[in-house]
């Protein structure tokens, strides 16, 4: 008797692994996507990982993912480089830079996320001179080290996702129309096409799951194309705010 | 040909004052531009002191909740108060994050027991009265009951206006439940303190009290959209109390019940009481000499 319920729990442990390592191998797919959606460089190998070689690779000694081993870095494509290139301007005849370099991924374990942990991951993400960081968390982050992020603004971009957020990747879903980021010379001359000022488009939010997606910021277009049962293809435009 | 004449009204007014519509548009937006300012810097500074506390204490081993060292207690008490009540909770949160007790003061780590189920008893010996149901998150935030008792003494003292809201001399005095123990005397700390709060110039001080008045208040507003001058006005002769004179009521005093504030209120036009008046002087003794039924 006392045999039997042993082996049924067991059973139930194994079973909840099984589980708990599905569920972060269909997030680590998801962030692998997205970051390639976004232009960042990433072999095909590293995003269409199966599930036997996740947990091949990621799993502790006990047989469970562990999430200190899921982090990676990513570079961004010329592609990505050149939609984020900025067009001179009269006040300034050579344009900035663009505004993005190398992204770091990282899952974080623990069930609480603080202070001292969203401090922790800008430092290492300034230290190493990432551009941007992408924190993926099991729990919500507290509200107070939320306000980290404006904080450090001006040092490195951080993002934060949860876990259950990436199971299944909103893009792939079809009533979601495809989304695609202007570069800065697109955006003008869409502007210039329509005689329009750029908040005459309409708009979509900065928290709007497709914009975190694809990581938007304040200013930038996209292009959203949609099925039209009369035109085929219906393109409009949304300014993100 | 000379332009015609517009009907319509001119849009600009000539301005009152030496300063172009633009300078006086720009101070205006300068004006609420700080106010933003100010309030993005104290918020940061509530997160700096936040990320500051979660270590507290930093002195060792002497030193518990019950009897804090003086310079954390002093520091302690200057960190947290630009705290609103929310905030305070939020540090507590962050402090259980790191697994110490909720109340800034006390070096021990927080009580977790392992045991399963939501919520604890306390209270089973004793009074009845005493017998409490208490989810048991609220209980491991503490390393004891007493430290919950002096963290939430704390937190009552602290004022639910935003700081960058408050006025400069609300809400500077923040008491522990525990002070008295602490070795030195609270009261020479608070004599420095109102000494330092008080300007060393009159004059400034009653501009301060009536910037206050008009709601230009808190650290945000001191340079106000309204510049303030006070100017005292010269008295040459001596000042005289206010008398009651008395002959003057005599005369006065058939109507004196019908002021109001010093005025009497009459009815009908200064034309028509005379009329009536006249009236009256006809029929001397006629059956309408008493008209305080007759109003018009």
């Amino acid at each position: 008797m006392s045999m039997a319920t042993e082996e049924e729990r067991a059973t139930k442990a194994r079973e909840a692994g099984d589980r708990e390592a599905a569920r972060l191998w269909r997030a680590w797919r998801t962030v692998h996507e997205m970051v390639q959606d976004r232009g960042y460089q990433l072999s095909e190998e590293e995003v269409k990982i199966s599930l036997k070689d996740f947990r091949y690779q990621y799993s502790g000694p006990d047989g469970s993912i562990d999430r200190n081993k899921m982090k990676f870095s990513a570079d961004p494509s010329e592609i990505m480089v050149k939609r984020y290139t900025n067009l001179p301007t009269t006040a300034q005849p050579v344009p900035p830079p663009p505004d993005v370099g190398r992204i770091w991924v990282e899952f974080l374990p623990g069930d609480n996320v603080g202070i001292k942990q969203m401090r922790n991951f800008a430092q290492f993400l300034s230290q190493n001179s990432h551009h941007t960081g992408i924190l993926i968390t099991n729990v919500s982050i507290t509200p107070a080290a939320m306000k980290i992020i404006p904080a450090v603004a001006n040092e490195t971009r951080i993002e934060c996702f949860m876990e259950q957020d990436l199971l299944v990747n909103i893009t792939h879903h079809e009533l979601v129309p495809k989304h695609v980021l202007l570069s800065k010379e697109e955006r003008g001359k869409l502007l210039e096409r329509y005689r329009l000022k750029d908040t005459q488009l309409p708009r979509i939010q900065l928290s709007d799951p497709i914009a975190r997606y694809l990581g938007l910021r304040r200013g930038q277009v996209v292009k959203i194309i949609r099925k039209s049962e009369t035109a085929g293809r219906y393109a409009s435009y949304r300014l993100c705010v | 040909m000379a332009a015609p004449k517009s009907i319509l009204k001119k849009t600009s007014y000539p301005a009152t004052t030496s300063r172009s519509k633009d300078e006086r548009d720009r101070e205006v937006a300068l004006y609420h531009a700080n106010l933003l300012q100010e309030r993005k810097d104290i918020e940061l500074k509530i997160l700096l002191n936040t990320e500051t506390l979660i270590d507290y204490p930093l002195a060792s081993k002497p030193y518990d909740a019950s009897n804090p060292s003086p310079v954390d207690a002093r520091s302690f008490k200057k960190l947290v108060q630009p705290f609103q009540p929310s905030d305070y909770d939020s540090l507590i949160v962050e402090r259980n994050i790191n697994e110490h007790c909720g109340y800034s003061l006390c070096p021990n780590d927080r009580v977790k027991d392992g045991a399963a189920g939501k919520y604890r008893l306390i209270g089973k010996t004793g009074k009845a009265k005493n017998f409490k149901v208490v989810e048991k998150g609220e209980l491991e935030k503490w390393c004891s009951s007493a430290c919950a008792k002096r963290a939430l003494y704390v937190r009552v003292q602290l004022s639910q206006v935003p700081a960058w809201e408050r006025d400069i001399t609300y809400g500077m005095e923040i008491d522990l439940l525990d002070e008295s123990k602490s070795g030195e005397d609270p009261t020479v700390e608070r004599h420095e303190k109102m000494d330092s709060f008080t300007p060393d110039d009159p004059g400034k001080k009653n501009a301060t009290d009536l910037a206050l008045e008009r709601g230009d208040k808190g650290v945000g507003a001191k340079k106000g959209l309204v510049d303030v001058d006070i100017k005292e006005k010269d008295v040459q002769r001596p000042a005289q109390a206010p008398s009651f004179e008395t002959e003057d009521i005599s005369e006065r005093l058939e109507s004196l019940h019908l002021q109001l504030e010093g005025h009497t209120t009459v009815f009908g036009s200064k034309r028509q009481r005379r009329h009536h008046e006249e009236l009256e002087g006809i029929d001397e003794d006629g059956y309408c000499s008493d008209t305080d039924w007759k109003l018009d």
